[in-house]
């Protein structure tokens, strides 16, 4: 294990030790088995120094810069910052000095001299109606704009959920027309990396992947990486166990609630949703929803807005029955269920005190 | 209002000791199973492996009754790298429980390694050459 990233953290006083740690803890992070680790810091020490750091271009489309916050706010500037020392950020309008012209002429120039090579980052949604007027920069439309940059980039990625599938923007009834990167490029590798915000560790996975294979990392069906979008968050949520027993909290404030039960009933979308946060978890590792009690948004799936409501069981008829036409894929399981669920509602129809109703939660 | 005057209301009175009221789901004592595999192939053939707690579906009172059915050994090192991490082997001689916090102190990832010694303890022959380097310096100021 020897090589340019390795002698670069060391004189940054990150030792081998420390880098072996991190990437065991990344693989662990994603999905990936114990071994992998240690592959891939080797992988990672062992990358060879190209020429010039790799450029990267980030433009921001119809968003809320959720998206840079999660990522700029990630972690504190150890190693993960040092991985993002080995690319060339080369427009990023939220963390950039340069405004106005200059900026405009880094972009340009960045697009020119690394034309076919550089890595273009979107993040919001491209809004079509009335010409796209919805969204300008420096008197362009977002959708001249992501033309233009994609014809020279060597891959795209969409970051967060308007990027990737139309998020928020794109909710019923769409007024600007939002659509993703993926319903206007057709001709470049696109990576997706939904989520409101998406998981810090998730681009620092797939910048790893890029930096040290050249490539992107494998991908699904929707074009996100497998590493983190393989399983469920149902599949490694930790509450899991509960959900197998039959033990759900029917309401927030119950003994299912405090005893830490299965939060099914109260409408978590973890059965459909794919995404990390089970086991990356939040703020530093801190905790995730589930963990703090409240059931999965499923906001890194494609119109998780109009769901049919975040409070909704999965099992419950929802309104435009996306979501719960997919939760039939849970299969069996979800039968057993769906029984425990009439029982529960039966048990709290009995009950005269009844705090917090789904009804309420759904006004 | 005094704080006194608001009425506490147990709502889970611990009387009755079933598993489940410790939040125990049952998975862990399968690992223990698992473990003995992997020792057995570590005395079979050499080779090391890890399993990746985080991977498993194990509750909080899970990984505890993991941690204290198997016990702390004789070895135990600390390593500060990053926020601290800490390899313990258990009573079970080349069984590890690896656990790395992250510079807030919360658990990053943690690990049960099946090996002589973790590979992260082992000086890397790099390192050991930058400590010679070292030594001969020292030396030389000797004189």
């Amino acid at each position: 294990m020897q090589g340019p990233l390795i002698d670069t953290l060391a004189r940054q006083g990150v030792t081998r030790r420390t880098f072996m740690k991190y990437c065991a803890t990344l693989a662990s992070m994603m999905a990936l088995p114990p071994a992998a680790g240690r592959a891939m810091a080797e992988a990672m020490a062992a990358a060879p120094a190209a020429a010039r750091r790799p450029s990267v271009i980030w433009l921001p489309f119809q968003e809320c810069t959720g998206c840079t916050e999660s990522i700029t706010r990630s972690h504190s500037p150890s190693i993960e910052g040092l991985i993002f020392d080995a690319i060339s950020l080369d427009y990023q309008e939220t963390l950039m000095a340069a405004a106005g012209h200059q900026a405009e002429e880094a972009l340009h120039t960045a697009m020119r001299e690394n034309a076919g090579k550089y890595l273009l980052v979107i993040d919001g949604s491209i809004p079509l109606g009335l010409d796209g007027a919805y969204s300008c920069i420096a008197g362009k439309s977002n959708l001249e704009a992501l033309k233009e940059a994609a014809q020279g980039a060597a891959a795209i990625v969409a970051m967060g959920s308007c990027a990737a599938f139309g998020g928020i923007p794109k909710a019923n009834p769409n007024p600007t027309g939002a659509v993703s990167v993926s319903d206007i490029i057709k001709d470049k590798p696109i990576i997706n990396i939904p989520g409101c915000p998406p998981i810090p560790v998730v681009m620092t996975g797939v910048l790893a992947h890029f930096l040290t294979f050249g490539s992107l990392p494998e991908l699904d069906s929707k074009g996100r990486p497998k590493a983190f979008y393989g399983e469920t968050i149902h599949d490694r949520c930790y509450r899991r166990p509960f959900y197998d027993q039959g033990k759900f909290a029917h309401t927030f404030d119950d003994e299912g609630a405090r005893n830490g039960w299965c939060l099914f009933e109260l409408g978590c979308k973890g059965p459909v949703t794919h995404n990390a946060c089970a086991t990356v978890k939040w703020n530093g590792g801190t905790s995730w929803p589930v963990e703090s009690g409240h059931g999965c948004l499923g906001c890194s799936e494609p119109d998780f807005w109009d769901g049919g409501g975040f409070y909704k069981a999965l099992s419950m008829p929802a309104d435009p029955l996306k979501m719960g036409a997919a939760a039939a894929v849970v299969g069996a399981a979800a039968g057993v269920a769906l029984s425990f669920a009439n029982r529960g509602k039966k048990s709290a129809a009995k009950s005269a005190h009844e705090t917090t109703t789904l009804a309420d939660l759904e006004k | 209002m005094p704080l006194d005057a608001i009425p506490i209301v147990v709502i889970n009175p611990s009387e009755n000791s079933a598993a489940a009221d410790r939040g125990l789901s049952g998975n862990a004592p399968v690992l223990l199973r698992e473990i003995a595999q992997l020792t057995g192939r570590l005395l079979d053939s050499g080779e090391a492996s890890a399993i990746d707690l985080r991977a498993l579906p194990l509750t909080p009172a899970d990984l505890d009754w993991l941690r204290e059915t198997l016990g702390r050994g004789q070895v135990a090192a600390t390593l500060e790298a990053e926020g601290e991490s800490t390899l313990t082997e258990t009573v079970c001689p080349g069984v590890w429980w690896v656990t790395h916090h992250n510079e807030n102190g919360a658990v990053a990832s943690e690990f049960i390694e099946v090996t002589f010694v973790p590979e992260l303890l082992k000086a890397h022959p790099d390192d050991v050459r930058i400590g010679l380097e070292h030594l001969e310096l020292l030396i030389s100021d000797l004189s």
